[in-house]
């Protein structure tokens, strides 16, 4: 089907697969010729047949497999219609107001497409307009939950036919959304369509049992289970933790220790565990920098305690408050007097701003990020920077959880200033930047062809802003670019696309945190911190 | 008098009905943060989206508000409706001519019934006879004309977008046709019945008429005025009630970004109604199982 004549109410309407995802925007040089990129793969008949490769192709939920029979067929149907009543019920209070607002209002005006980056990515896609997935939903409650005939609903817009494909369908289509919110902030009626995906979410996991299992299964309930949603249990990370001091001191030439458990400390800081297992660089340079201005800080290896990730804000608020009110307690039980978020943004969000509302009083403990407290260790001199060491060009990745839905901007800028003379901005950034593309769960889903979707789709338009912030030097891969993305999955989103356009074999582009960064310019440090130097 | 008293009861639904609007979504429970970027009253930090939040230990420190950064964002969105005029300004001349020309008629209402008053206390509204008379006439004369053209030209605006761009066509229910046809239906009629007097006289005596339930009306003006009813009525009733809308997303929704801290307001709301409360009548299996002590408040 040409994606141009999609309307909304044609989301059951029969097709092996409703669009190809075939007219991608183009990218900036050097990327701009034929061959540059890896096409789509072929989608295997054997996940057509398993699960819904009928939107675009793409399988984001791999839990949700067709039905078997027409009773499960009806059943699942009825599960997403309670669930859809739900969400407007006292069940759905946290949300309840913003939710009915963004309902009722929408002028369908339109403003909000052209601030979506996965609807100008995949070359303007019309299943990926952010009001095409919120009217489908407003449809969907109309011809259910309205009384009146056929005149009547086609009158007030309910012309859907709501069958096992329009709901399966809808239910990927929620996750073709980054929630990164930036469609909200262009709205003249302030409202926000990525809210509709979040809820969406929502009925399929918390009234449907089906959710990614990246995100569910090996996220959530692995976290509430094993402490993190890596599975690393409390020796393990000891381990780490062991090895890391270790690391440290093979790369600096000198021994830092790494407090553990600290009772009464300062500061409880909790990193995103994946960086751990991914980029143990971070959580090391974290400690040097701790140890070199003498902060008062512990990690934690208590259950919970060590891993600040919190999956459920991308789909289920049960398990979100589930992860954060255990989160609150581990530091609790180590009498910290303020916990500090390393460099991940969603957990920035899940700690500072959506669980700011779960507990009061004496169960509370204050939360702050890092960045924050970084500059003023800058400002008071107990860190000492040769800005010469980071002498290559360097741009920023503003996580739209840290920036755009937490007003952090300024720090990340003056740390990079004092530390970077090649940092240059990409165009947009601050509150008007782009997705990573990998936010909401997206860096971590991938199987079983997810991830060509995150590579090529909603990640296209950071990679192309990265392509543009070094437009001066992409062409001389003698010369180091760094893209600096204080956050793990932003990070993990950013290692796929280089590593999926071969950017950094080609041309040389590297990624990592903001704290190596800072590291790598110490002025007590003689070895460059950063491995490609 | 039956159409005075329908054209009074109109207005009067029109407040009351919107006015409950407004109190149904502040009644509606406390909602989690879902503050967007930039806030206007972060005070020193808006322009550039910056928060509170950018201190170390912002907890500990006095915040630092703006209610008058607050509030000159707000005039741009109600005067201008900047969000539209920055991100999409094709569509901002039209809607923009048909809000602007609301908000000259809501004046020019407001003059008729100023000149209602003065021609019913005896001093008749004029060009010439003084300086509050002119006044009047001036400003009717000049708002009615304003307000009647833009408003209606940018109702016909709205409505022939909406049939010929291809996507916003595609999104477009018959009932919100129905809504761009009913205003330009009350506004159509409006010109009928007042474009032969661009004076406005005529419109002042009919004024004088509904305010002392003594209005005589030829069928022009019944039917505007019916029209002009049903509008004022179903106007609150429907998305076209945005007004009310429009200041709860902003206001308790996007620029919400109140902290929970010790003794705070909301920390006193929070203790009568928990925010959040994930139902147990949710289905899925994990759902059933018993949250941890605490994590149900």
């Amino acid at each position: 089907m040409n994606h141009m004549d999609l309307k909304p109410g044609d989301l059951g309407k029969p097709a092996e697969q409703l669009v190809n995802l075939h007219d991608l925007m183009p990218l900036s040089f050097p990327y701009n010729k034929m061959g540059m990129e890896p096409d789509f793969p072929e989608v295997k008949p054997e996940w057509r047949k398993k699960y819904c490769t009928s939107l675009d192709g793409c399988v984001a939920i791999d839990t949700l497999t067709r039905p078997q029979n027409e009773r499960e067929e009806t059943e699942f149907i009825r599960k997403f219609l309670n669930g859809l009543e739900k969400i407007f019920s006292a069940a759905n209070s946290g949300v309840l107001q913003p939710l009915q607002l963004s309902f009722e209002y929408c002028a369908k005006c339109n403003t909000c497409s052209d601030a979506c980056h996965v609807f100008k990515a995949s070359g303007e896609n019309e299943i990926y307009r952010p009001i095409f997935r919120s009217e489908v939903l407003r449809k969907i409650y109309y011809q259910h939950f309205t009384a009146g005939g056929k005149i009547k609903k086609k009158f007030i817009g309910a012309d859907i036919d709501i069958n096992w494909e329009t709901i399966a369908r809808l239910g990927e289509l929620s996750y073709r959304c980054n929630l990164c919110r930036r469609c909200a902030q262009t709205c003249p009626l302030g409202l926000d369509n990525s809210l509709f995906a979040k809820e969406i979410r929502k009925i399929f996991s918390q009234e449907m049992g089906i959710a990614p299992t990246a995100l569910h299964e090996k996220g959530t309930m692995r976290q509430l289970k094993t402490g993190s949603s890596t599975g690393i249990g409390k020796a393990a990370f000891l381990d780490m933790v062991e090895f890391l001091e270790e690391d440290i001191e093979d790369r600096i030439g000198r021994k830092v220790m790494i407090p553990i458990d600290k009772q009464g400390a300062d500061i409880l800081l909790i990193h995103n565990a994946g960086e751990f297992v991914a980029w143990p660089e971070n959580p090391a340079a974290f400690a040097i920098l701790f140890e070199e201005a003498g902060v008062d800080w512990t990690l934690s290896s208590e259950t919970m305690g060590y891993d600040s990730v919190n999956y459920g804000i991308w789909y289920d608020d049960a398990q979100a408050k589930k992860v954060a009110w255990q989160q609150m307690q581990a530091a609790r039980e180590l009498g910290v007097r303020r916990i500090v978020i390393g460099e991940c943004g969603h957990a920035h969000k899940a700690s500072g701003v959506v669980a700011d509302r779960y507990t009061y009083g004496e169960d509370k403990i204050p939360v702050e990020s890092w960045l924050p407290i970084m500059l003023e260790l800058i400002k008071t001199k107990r860190l000492r920077f040769d800005p010469g060491k980071n002498d290559f060009p360097v741009t920023l990745h503003d996580p739209c959880n840290m920036v755009r839905q937490m007003g952090i901007v300024k720090p990340q800028r003056e740390i990079l200033q004092a530390i970077a003379p090649g940092f240059r901005e990409m165009t947009p950034h601050g509150v008007d930047n782009y997705c990573c593309g990998g936010g909401s769960g997206f860096a971590i889903m991938s199987s079983p062809n997810f991830g060509q979707f995150r590579d090529k789709v909603s990640a296209r338009m950071k990679f192309d802003q990265i392509l543009r912030a070094f437009s001066d030097t992409i062409i001389d891969d003698t010369i180091p670019k760094y893209v600096c993305a204080p956050c793990s999955n932003c990070k993990g989103s950013i290692r796929e696309i280089l590593s999926y356009y071969q950017a950094t074999e080609k041309f040389n582009v590297r990624y990592g945190g903001l704290a190596e960064l800072m590291v790598n310019a110490l002025v007590s440090i003689d070895k460059p911190y950063l491995e490609f130097l | 008098m039956l159409l005075s008293i329908s054209v009074i009861a109109a207005v009067l639904l029109f407040i009351g009905l919107s006015v409950n609007k407004a109190y149904q979504y502040a009644k509606m429970p406390l909602h989690g943060r879902m503050e967007l970027y930039p806030v206007p009253s972060e005070k020193g930090r808006h322009k550039y989206g910056g928060s509170y939040m950018e201190e170390p230990e912002w907890w500990s420190k006095p915040r630092q508000v703006s209610k008058a950064s607050e509030l000159v964002d707000m005039m741009k969105e109600m005067l201008f409706i900047k969000k539209l005029f920055d991100n999409q300004k094709s569509l901002w001349w039209i809607s923009y001519a048909f809000h602007l020309g609301i908000y000259f008629l809501m004046a020019w209402i407001i003059l008729l019934i100023a000149g209602a008053l003065t021609d019913l206390a005896g001093a008749a509204v004029s060009d010439h006879a003084s300086l509050w008379t002119a006044f009047l006439y001036y400003l009717t004369v000049f708002t009615g004309i304003t307000g009647w053209a833009i408003t209606t030209a940018g109702a016909a605006l709205l409505l022939i977008r909406r049939v010929f761009d291809a996507v916003l066509k595609k999104y477009t229910t018959p009932l919100e046709y129905f809504n761009l046809l009913l205003l330009l239906a009350a506004l159509t009629s409006g010109i009928a019945v007042w474009g032969t007097d661009l004076t406005f006289d005529h419109a002042r005596q009919v004024t004088a008429g509904i305010m002392t339930l003594s209005a005589a009306a030829d069928t022009a003006l019944v039917i505007h005025l019916i029209l002009l009813d049903v509008t004022l009525v179903y106007i609150p009733l429907s998305k076209m009630s945005h007004y009310v809308g429009k200041y709860f997303s902003f206001h308790k929704v996007l620029w919400e970004n109140e902290p929970n801290i010790s003794g705070s307001q909301i920390e006193k709301k929070l203790k009568n109604a928990p925010v959040n409360q994930v139902s147990a009548a949710w289905s899925a299996p994990h759902m059933q199982v018993p949250p941890a002590a605490g994590t149900e408040s």
